[in-house]
């Protein structure tokens, strides 16, 4: 395990001394009667891969957008590496960003496309063309350099995109929903390669996904939105392990959500009862008073087949299964618990397919531990 | 199904034919000898060659030409200027008003506007001396007037189609507005300002009662003489010179239609 003072380098949020990089200080941003944004603050640090996670409509693009400088914020002040740009414009700002189009200008060959920027700040035309063909050479598209982006892929496209907005040595690159425009496959490897590219060049990336599993592979740290509001903010395993809200639960993967209400405390050990006539011990890192409505939410991996079930049992649910999803290496069962409610576990496919212990009908009792979930109350 | 085909053909000739026997016809009689118009005597080019003798209809010519082009230009400075205002600046106080008032003129009977624009330049003349009499400069506004409206269609619907984030990124890049607009916007809406200069270019040519209204004595555009030579009886001077310009028309339908088509892949690759 690291040290203290090594993982503060590696999680800078941790430190209570570290400066933010980029400081969002109370932002609000109203189209017409309409909160894209509603007051929200967030600090990013330097060399984070930092992800704006929600569904669209959120308002994630917009904050994108606001500290790229293509909106300006109705309220509240935006820093980056301590200077305010609020009030300063997109074309003076040491910010790029890459689009979710790309947005490539189709008058213009790929080297003309990345030389832009530069362009725009009046580098000598020696010094340009070698940036130009050091980011070619950075992204491995040397070779197109005299073509058209009619003339590219999808996954060329991205690349000269992202060479264009590396060019100008940004402080901070913006990216909107960076691998949107590529299929399933291409993106799994853009993923891996664009995290290397951040690592590699050290600049502090903040991009916009709706995508949860993109978000999990990529980030340093996550933000989830919801109707313009960031409701939690943290590294992807605090986000999976411990939402902090319901929704937040619900969006990231799979989850079950017991309603209950607090019976028994003692220390962070909380016992449940829950709506489905259960009782569930849980520990609770919040922990709430008795009486207090609560759900519990337990992913479908963390719960296990039960060999020993009771009648009152602690942790404990039965069912029929009524559904298979047969994923390959994992299948998700769904199991009907009560008229009201179907509970998802996921188990591992170590056995062929024909062999599988459980089917449709079948009754299980599945159990989990009280630490493998959380308690939440909104 | 072949025969339905075969039908559909059938249609498409006769539409066809309908629009286009007359201009054929106007062409073929332009080759006519004989000096009666609706008589075939023979083969013969001399009533091009008598055109090119034709003072009068020359001088008429190079005036049309020469309104026609400055009318061009204003049009497409004036209508880019009013598509950027309606499809860029939002909802902004009065767009609907514009608007309606932009496409007036395309709707506005041109017997109306002719009569009016008559008025306008009257008054100013005794008001403010200026424009001082009637020719060149006063027909060149009032074409302006209308072809303004028609640049406007043309380059609105260019710059709608248009993805916004292209100039989102080059101002991203640091090129400031005017920079974003010249080297972004301008070489992306070019075609439809060369199809809109081609437009205005040919309704400026053809317009007769407008400029009928607003023409002093010296300033006769051509269709102006073609018609008032076509009330003394036709000549088969004019069937000539209709060929030329139904040539120099048609050429420069041509040539706007290509080059939209051929900014269209271009822009569905953004």
């Amino acid at each position: 395990m690291a040290n203290p003072a090594e993982r503060r380098k590696l999680e800078p949020w941790q430190d209570p001394k570290a400066a933010p990089y980029v400081r969002i200080d109370h932002v609000t941003k109203k189209f017409g009667d309409v909160y894209a944004v509603d007051d929200v603050s967030l600090d990013i640090f330097q060399g984070e891969f930092f992800s704006l996670l929600g569904s669209s409509g959120c308002g994630k693009s917009t904050l994108l957008r606001m500290l790229a400088g293509l909106e300006r914020p109705s309220a509240g002040r935006i820093y980056i590496d301590g200077a305010d740009v609020t009030d300063i414009p997109a074309y003076s700002r040491p910010v790029n960003m890459m689009f979710q189009s790309y947005a490539l200008f189709p008058h213009m060959t790929v080297e003309q496309n990345v030389e832009f920027g530069l362009k725009q700040d009046r580098m000598p035309r020696k010094e340009r063309a070698e940036r130009v063909g050091e980011m070619l050479a950075l992204l491995q598209i040397s070779e197109l350099r005299r073509r058209k982006p009619d003339q590219l892929s999808g996954g060329q496209r991205q690349r000269v995109a992202l060479a264009r907005t590396l060019a100008k040595h940004p402080k901070l690159l913006l990216l909107d929903e960076p691998l949107g425009a590529l299929d399933k496959r291409l993106r799994e490897s853009a993923q891996f390669e664009l995290v290397n590219l951040q690592e590699r060049i050290g600049i502090t990336f903040v991009t916009v996904t709706h995508d949860q599993e993109e978000a999990m592979t990529m980030s340093t740290r996550i933000a989830v939105m919801n109707a313009g509001q960031i409701l939690q903010v943290d590294t992807p395993t605090a986000i999976y392990e411990y939402p902090e809200y319901r929704f937040v639960a619900d969006f990231i993967g799979l989850v079950n959500l017991f309603d209950g209400r607090v019976v028994e405390t003692q220390d962070d050990q909380v016992l449940i009862e829950s709506s489905l006539g259960r009782r569930m011990h849980m520990r609770d890192l919040h922990p709430h008073a008795i009486g207090t409505p609560v759900t519990v939410a337990i992913r479908p991996e963390k719960l296990q087949i039960c060999a020993t079930y009771q009648e009152n049992g602690i942790n404990q649910v039965k069912g029929v299964v009524e559904d298979i999803a047969y994923l390959g290496d994992v299948s998700i069962y769904r199991v009907r618990v009560s008229p009201e409610m179907l509970v998802e576990m996921t188990l591992t496919n170590v056995h062929p397919r024909t062999e599988q212990a459980l089917t449709w009908g079948q009754e299980v009792a599945m159990e989990w531990s009280p630490t493998s979930g959380v308690v939440l109350t909104e | 199904m072949n025969r339905s085909r075969w039908k559909l053909y059938l249609f498409l000739a006769v539409g066809l034919a309908f629009l286009y026997i007359p201009v054929l016809l106007l062409v073929i009689y332009s080759f006519n000898e004989s000096r009666l118009v609706t008589v075939w005597s023979g083969f013969s080019t001399k009533w091009y060659g008598e055109l090119l003798h034709n003072r009068q209809l020359l001088d008429a010519a190079w005036l049309s030409v020469r309104i026609a082009a400055t009318n061009a230009t204003f049009a497409v400075i004036l209508g880019t200027l009013a598509a950027n205002a309606l499809v860029r600046h939002g909802n902004f106080r009065g767009r609907t008003g514009f608007q309606l008032l932009l496409a007036a003129p395309l709707v506005m009977p041109e017997v109306i506007t002719g009569l009016s624009l008559l008025l306008l330049f009257v008054t100013m003349e005794h008001t403010v001396g200026w424009p001082a009499g009637r020719g060149f400069t006063t027909i060149t506004i009032a074409h302006i007037t209308f072809s303004t409206a028609f640049v406007a269609v043309v380059v609105r619907s260019r710059l709608s189609q248009m993805d916004r984030s292209l100039e989102e990124a080059a101002m991203d890049l640091g090129a400031r507005p005017l920079r974003v607009y010249m080297s972004i916007t301008l070489p992306l809406i070019a075609p439809a300002l060369l199809s809109g200069w081609l437009l205005a270019f040919t309704l400026s040519l053809d317009d007769l009662v407008i400029s009928s209204f607003v023409a002093g004595p010296g300033s006769t555009t051509l269709p102006m003489v073609v018609y008032s030579s076509v009330r003394m009886g036709v000549s088969p001077q004019i069937n000539a010179l209709a060929s030329i310009v139904v040539l120099i028309v048609s050429v420069a339908v041509l040539v706007a239609g290509l080059l939209s088509m051929r900014q269209q892949p271009a822009a569905k690759a953004n």
